[in-house]
């Protein structure tokens, strides 16, 4: 079975790649855009492709069914019905998968789920490396607010934290949210922007 | 049923054009929140995903081709899933762009039959058999999405003038924001697609608008607000208050002293993401019939215009002959709810007259009777037969 992975995020593409190497047998190939492969599509005639819901190529792959009307080879969207919520759960991890008209839906199950699985994964890599981010973003903002309390009303680094902590569960907001604030308020009454 | 929504958060999908102004407008002047709705606009990548989402639940509803709302309920190209339109999202605002080269080839070849109002395709069709006896490529035209009115009018348009669409040139996909980068790289000699893109070609140099598309045919259906039957079914309420919301919005943007702020609105990045000079030429200077979102009914989800694109369907074998075109049309297009909400919002409308009022000829006087569908598909002499499925 030939497989075609098109994906503007090569990292993706080379995560969703070598998930692919184990399921055989398969003949992977992998692009950045449709366009980039139209002209050998013909000669490596894929059973499968898998594209990335952030392409804007998915609309020119549903033109190649009408495209390919006088060379017989359909290709259709992917929607198993025999494994509710496998293509929902692929268009909320942002992939899309269309096969050739006819090929059984267990033979392309197991590329779907590879494909799903990266997809997910590299939603989570993204989303844990946001979150870190961010969290440390939080404990910058933290320490200049722990600082200033230090400063201005003379109290040790444990009793700044507290004041924060206690800030934080008065208004039931995250106490990275509380900092800024005092932080942005600090500046506002220093003269600052 | 104009009661609570059942659900006060929703998530709304779009495409990049001028005509998803009714959901922007919405939002941007607080009427969702008036309906008791906290909406989130989703700017989406291509119309498959819109559909998909849709589909599937991930958008609560969006900005949808009406031929789309119609091929997903019977099936054509992808398994059968019920989608409604409960509300047209707008009327005219696209056009046919062809890139330089190819205008001024056609100018050269003959001025006069270029000249036309609108212009026909005969003269494209002496080049398009000339550049074939020279040896030369076929000329590629871009269309949105298989399942639009810019395909079917510009393969309407091609044909008129004796151009076969599947076999005299090549017709390919492209999403509406890349049209103009496709035509600068000289990858496409022409396109048919909604504002602003056909001004952001004109404005680049690299094209010009050949035909405005309402002067093929004023007022063609265009896009819907589409809505997952089941969906729909879930949620009355929340429907009734997304409509309500979304028609006060079609009645403020067609307001003339509204555009420039509607052009702004939509002109945003996260919106349209084109300049605003050119989002304003199909809502405030324009050369054409400008855009419609409530005037003239353009709100009114029109049975009689989903049969039309059911017969271009037919006509280019993207539906077999067994498709129960009148079921899908009353299935899919549901002016009950529009009216519904119309009246609590008190816009005017010419209400159940639409369904039977005849609709406006096209630019080759071709008329279309609802009631005669089969025999306004024979009567193409260019025309693509899909074989009745097992």
């Amino acid at each position: 079975m030939r497989v075609l992975v098109i994906d503007p995020d090569k990292a993706r593409a080379a995560l969703v790649a070598e998930g692919l190497a184990d399921v055989k047998p398969l003949e992977v190939r992998s692009a950045e855009s449709f366009e980039a492969v139209e002209a050998e599509l013909e000669a490596f005639a894929p059973d499968v492709i898998v594209i990335a819901c952030d392409s804007p190529d998915r609309d020119t792959l549903e033109n190649l069914r009408e495209r390919t009307a006088h060379n017989p080879r359909p290709i259709v969207m992917f929607v198993d019905r025999s494994a509710p919520g496998l293509a929902d759960a692929a268009i909320e991890a942002g992939v899309a998968a269309y096969v050739v008209d006819g090929l059984a839906a267990k033979r392309v199950r197991p590329v779907l789920e590879v494909a799903l699985t990266r997809f997910q994964l590299m939603q989570k890599l993204r989303g844990d490396l946001a979150k870190a981010q961010a969290d440390l973003a939080a404990r910058k903002t933290i320490d200049r607010a722990k600082g200033l309390l230090m400063k201005e009303r003379g109290l040790d680094e444990d009793a700044a934290y507290q004041v924060l902590r206690k800030l934080a569960m008065d208004s039931g907001r995250p106490l990275g949210a509380v900092a800024a604030d005092l932080v942005a308020y600090a500046n506002v009454l220093k003269g600052g922007s | 049923m104009n009661g609570i929504p059942e659900i006060s958060r929703l998530k709304l999908g779009f495409i990049a054009l001028t005509d998803c102004a009714p959901l922007v407008a919405a939002k941007e002047l607080g009427l969702f929140e008036d309906q008791g709705l906290d909406v989130t606009l989703s700017r989406e990548a291509s119309w498959a995903n819109i559909r998909d989402k849709v589909v599937s639940g991930a958008l609560d509803g969006a900005h949808m081709l009406a031929p789309m709302t119609l091929a997903c309920t019977l099936g054509a190209g992808v398994p059968a899933t019920p989608v409604i339109a409960p509300l047209s999202l707008n009327a005219n605002g696209s056009s046919i762009a062809l890139s330089e080269s190819l205008a001024r080839q056609l100018r050269e070849l003959d001025d006069e039959a270029t000249a036309g109002a609108p212009r026909t395709a005969h003269a494209l069709k002496r080049l398009v058999e000339r550049r074939a006896a020279a040896g030369e490529r076929a000329l590629t035209f871009a269309v949105v999405f298989p399942f639009s009115i810019h395909n079917y009018l510009l393969r309407y348009w091609l044909a008129d003038g004796g151009v076969d669409p599947d076999r005299d040139v090549r017709i390919t996909v492209t999403p509406p924001p890349r049209m103009a980068a496709r035509m600068l790289a000289g990858e496409v000699d022409g396109f048919c697609v909604g504002a602003p893109w056909g001004a952001v070609v004109e404005a680049a140099g690299a094209g010009e608008i050949w035909v405005q598309n309402c002067g093929l045919w004023r007022g063609a259906p265009d896009k819907v607000l589409g809505v997952a039957a089941a969906w729909a079914e879930r949620h009355p309420a929340t429907l009734q208050a997304m409509l309500r919301a979304l028609i006060k919005a079609a009645m403020w943007a067609d307001r003339t002293e509204n555009r420039e702020a509607l052009a702004d609105m939509l002109a945003q990045p996260h919106y349209v993401t084109a300049p605003v000079a050119q989002i304003r030429r199909a809502l405030v200077d324009s050369d054409a019939v400008a855009l419609q979102f409530h005037d003239e009914d353009a709100g009114y989800p029109r049975r009689p215009h989903a049969l039309w694109l059911l017969s271009q369907m037919r006509r280019w074998g993207q539906i077999d002959d067994n498709a129960d075109v009148y079921a899908a049309a009353v299935q899919v297009y549901r002016p009950d709810l529009y009216l519904q909400a119309a009246e609590a919002v008190d816009a005017p409308t010419r209400g159940r007259l639409l369904d039977v009022e005849p609709l406006k000829p096209m630019f080759d006087g071709r008329a279309f009777d609802p009631s005669r569908f089969e025999a306004y598909v024979a009567g193409f002499p260019l025309r693509r037969r899909l074989a009745p499925a097992q």
